[in-house]
């Protein structure tokens, strides 16, 4: 067993982290949410020059031919940052199941442009029902001569609004099983009819978006994968996915839990750091354990997959985990502050109002756990 | 980044699977503590150590010159879980020669020592056995406040005083005794000094204290006016304290392995217990079934990256305590989550384990009944959090 990163992932680590601080600090976070797009356009394009947006992909589409633990570092570090950006949507939620289920011809045509930086792309999945089932993908892609016609709405679609394509999971079937009759379009924004796309104004300024379909065409080309078996397309995103969320969700819990325990360490009052008080003490030694016990179960996973063996259980082990310690983290992190936690200008009040898009993206806890029981059940 | 053990290690996973299903009777569980009370169990337990012996198991790590067989601390840690998972008994030799009396004998004991003790523990007879009296009434936590004095007369020193919660004491042959030889050192932590006591020598009397559950586990020792020879200081006088907080982190080392492995075995037994009474229909029970797998495997992976730690040869500082404090919030979460599984049929008496109304033969609830007093055990949650603090996150000392 070997807890460490390699040399070369440890280098990885160093050079993103170097970038992001220099290029993403607190101040840089609070105008992005602020800011239209909801992201930096000259930083993305060092990002691209700095290939992290192929980083798994093999040479010919423009890639480094990294591997799953490489992105996993950057994640993690995106976490540490806050990174408001469209890398998650874009490379973790589109490029991946491209990567998998595209044919030749989409590979080639999309995979470099994500590479180079000049395409964002993003995921239609969650409806109304704001759920991850299957039975609750309702959007109806009805076939019509060599297209498909898009009618329903997504939510809270990440990056829509400045998106080049979209992945749009719709059913193209009623079958018995709701799995079945579910197909992915790859939807072209500039050059589609009937879509508007609105941004949903949520805590953390973070850019997801309602997107309504109103008889939008999709040419048959643009089914990713096979007619009806898009739920294993889905799947697949959720499983790659929600590991590459964990590791963001990591990285927040830990730098919550530096910035507090400097906190604790300099405040003084009755004539002494708040640090030598056991009440906070111990309130950090549980934060400390929890992630922890998060950044083990979190490599774990992410190793599981990176030799080709993904395990569900361990997946949703994580993303539960990573739920429940990401908002524990952070309120007990405020707490430890004081009323300065509780203001704009520190920055552990970012982190929290990231805690719910983390925790309702790619499943919820109540989902993960039912997961687990599956497997439990199953063994 | 790379989480499988090696060949050797599964190799020897199997092995003790295999000891275990020919050794232990069909049905096989265990309770924590319950070995030292009964004599029955403890006269199993004991033929169990011996059996280990024979295997090299019992002291693996050690050097083949003291008998073990200079295992790897990743054989080690298989070898933990398994016998955590299958509750295979009397592997400690006490309270407990194997864990810290050896290791502590290998870093500081004499070459007599070492000579007469290492291989008598290693042999998992009753000779070998050994408990620890650390604790006495006005020191528990604050250990370094004991008084049980050992005086210095010729070549022998006479010892006087109590100890207490001294576990399996009423099983051994002998005592790792820690007492104050310098009352007026300027500190109290400069005082105390490292003895081996014959439990057969004169002035030595043992009184049992059970606890609420029946169990005779712990008991009170006096010494009046023993008589023990100078050879029997352990390392430098007056740097006891230095050096049982050393090996106090390879006590607690082995913690997390053993605990993950006895907790496994609750979880699995209560996943089974769950489909055989068609309990995962129910949704609150699913959902307490995979808290409880979470905690587990997160346990798991923090007890082996404390080993990983080590076997890079590096001290471990507030790893053992985090596990410690792991180790006693998991069996919190199995003992109330298992109990509330099993409903009425949890408020079984541990004594009566094999009664027909028993489930899963008692386990859980006896859990139930003695994680407290597992979790004060060496050393309670808040001063492990102390620990944990002071050295996983250089706060400043509180006291
Ligand atoms: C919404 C809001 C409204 C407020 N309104 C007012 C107002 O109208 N008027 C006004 O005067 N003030 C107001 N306050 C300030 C409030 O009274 C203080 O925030 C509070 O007393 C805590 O002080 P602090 O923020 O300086 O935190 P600190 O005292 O620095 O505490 C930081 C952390 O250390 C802990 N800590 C500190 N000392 C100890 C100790 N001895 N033992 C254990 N733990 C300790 C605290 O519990 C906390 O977790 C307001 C605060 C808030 C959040
Ligand atoms: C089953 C069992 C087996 C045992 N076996 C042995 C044995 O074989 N040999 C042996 O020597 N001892 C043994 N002990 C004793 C054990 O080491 C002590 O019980 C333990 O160290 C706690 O000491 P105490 O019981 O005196 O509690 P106290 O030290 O009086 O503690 C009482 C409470 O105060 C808290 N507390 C104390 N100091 C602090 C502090 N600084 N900060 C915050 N909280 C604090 C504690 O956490 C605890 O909650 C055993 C105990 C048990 C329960």
């Amino acid at each position: 067993m070997d807890f460490d990163l390699s040399e070369d992932q440890k280098i990885l680590q160093t050079s993103v982290r170097e970038f992001l601080d220099k290029e993403c600090p607190k101040d840089k976070v609070r105008e992005l949410e602020e800011d239209e797009q909801g992201y930096d356009t000259e930083m993305w394009k060092k990002m691209a020059e700095l290939e992290w947006m192929g980083v798994v992909f093999p040479e010919e589409y423009g890639g480094t031919e990294g591997d799953f633990i490489d992105l996993m570092i950057l994640a993690e570090e995106m976490g540490r940052y806050i990174l408001p950006s469209p890398f998650f949507s874009t490379v973790v939620l589109s490029s991946l199941p491209i990567l998998k289920y595209g044919n030749g011809e989409q590979k080639e045509k999309f995979l470099p442009k994500i590479a180079n930086g000049k395409e964002i792309w993003t995921l239609a999945l969650m409806e109304s029902s704001a759920t991850y089932e299957a039975s609750d993908v309702k959007l109806r892609a009805t076939p019509e001569g060599e297209a498909y016609l898009l009618e329903g709405a997504k939510l809270f679609v990440p990056y829509a609004h400045v998106a080049d394509h979209l992945l749009v999971v719709a059913r193209t079937s009623e079958e018995e099983k709701p799995e079945d009759g579910i197909t992915v379009f790859i939807v072209d924004l500039a050059s589609s009819t009937g879509i508007e796309v609105e941004v949903i104004p949520t805590a953390a300024h973070d850019k997801q978006c309602e997107v309504r379909f109103d008889r939008v065409k999709v040419p048959r080309g643009n089914v990713l994968g096979d007619v009806g078996r898009g739920w294993d397309v889905v799947n697949f995103i959720i499983q790659k996915g929600v590991v590459l969320k964990c590791a963001e969700m990591l990285g927040g819990a830990q730098a919550v839990l530096e910035m507090t325990n400097d906190y604790a360490k300099e405040r003084v009052q009755f004539e002494r750091p708040i640090g030598s008080f056991q009440a906070i003490q111990h309130k950090l030694a549980d934060m400390f354990t929890d992630v922890e016990g998060l950044r083990y179960l979190v490599y774990e996973a992410a190793w599981k997959i990176n030799i080709g063996s993904p395990s569900d259980l361990l997946i949703s082990m994580a993303k539960a985990k990573a739920n429940e310690v990401y908002q524990r983290t952070c309120i007990g992190g405020i707490r430890i502050h004081g009323a300065i936690g509780f203001t704009r200008e520190e920055d552990i009040g970012l982190y929290y109002l990231r805690t719910k898009a983390a925790e309702f993206a790619l499943g919820d806890t109540g989902f993960h756990k039912e997961r687990i029981a599956t497997e439990l059940e199953r063994s | 980044m790379d989480f499988k053990f090696g060949e050797k290690e599964e190799a020897l996973r199997k092995e003790i699977r295999e000891f275990a299903r020919e050794e232990l009777p069909p049905g096989w569980l265990a309770v924590m503590l319950e070995e030292e009370s009964r004599d029955e169990d403890w006269a199993f337990a004991m033929s169990i150590s011996k059996k280990l012996s024979e295997r090299g198991w019992l002291t693996m790590s050690w050097p083949e010159e003291y008998g073990g067989r200079g295992s790897s601390l990743w054989e080690q840690l298989v070898y933990l879980e398994e016998s955590g998972y299958w509750g295979i008994p009397g592997t400690m030799m006490g309270i407990s020669g194997v864990a810290w009396v050896g290791p502590s004998l290998m870093m500081y004991g004499s070459e007599e020592q070492k000579e007469k003790h290492l291989p008598l523990i290693a042999s998992g007879e009753p000779d070998g056995v050994w408990c620890t009296g650390y604790s006495e009434p006005n020191a528990g936590s604050d250990f370094a406040n004991i008084q049980t004095r050992a005086v210095k007369e010729g070549d022998e020193y006479v010892i006087n005083g109590q100890k207490t919660w001294t576990s399996a004491a009423h099983r051994s042959r002998w005592c790792w005794l820690a007492v104050v030889t310098d009352p007026n050192a300027p500190k109290k932590h400069q005082r105390i000094s490292v003895f081996i006591v014959d439990m057969k020598s004169k002035g030595v009397t043992v009184n049992p204290l059970v606890n609420y559950a029946g169990y005779h586990i712990f008991n009170e020792v006096f010494f009046d006016d023993v008589r023990v020879p100078a050879s029997n200081l352990v390392g430098e006088e007056n740097r006891g304290w230095y050096q049982l907080m050393t090996s106090l982190a390879y006590e607690r080392g082995s913690l997390g392995p053993a605990g993950y492995g006895y907790n496994k075995r609750i979880l699995d037994e209560l996943v089974r217990y769950a489909k055989e009474n068609n309990l995962f229909q129910k949704h609150d029970i699913r959902c307490k079934l995979a808290d409880m797998a979470i905690e587990v495997e997160t346990q798991r992976m923090l007890a082996s990256q404390t080993i990983w730690k080590m076997s890079k040869g590096d001290m471990p500082t507030y790893e053992p305590s985090r596990d410690k404090v792991f180790n006693d919030q998991v069996q919190e979460r199995l003992a109330i989550t298992g109990t509330e599984i099993l409903g009425a049929y949890s408020q079984m008496d541990p004594l009566h384990r094999d009664s027909r109304w028993s489930k899963i033969r008692g386990c859980v609830e006896s859990l139930y009944w003695l994680f407290p007093g597992i979790s004060i055990s060496a050393g309670t949650d808040e001063i492990e959090k102390n620990i944990i603090g002071q050295f996983g996150l250089e706060l400043p000392r509180s006291y």
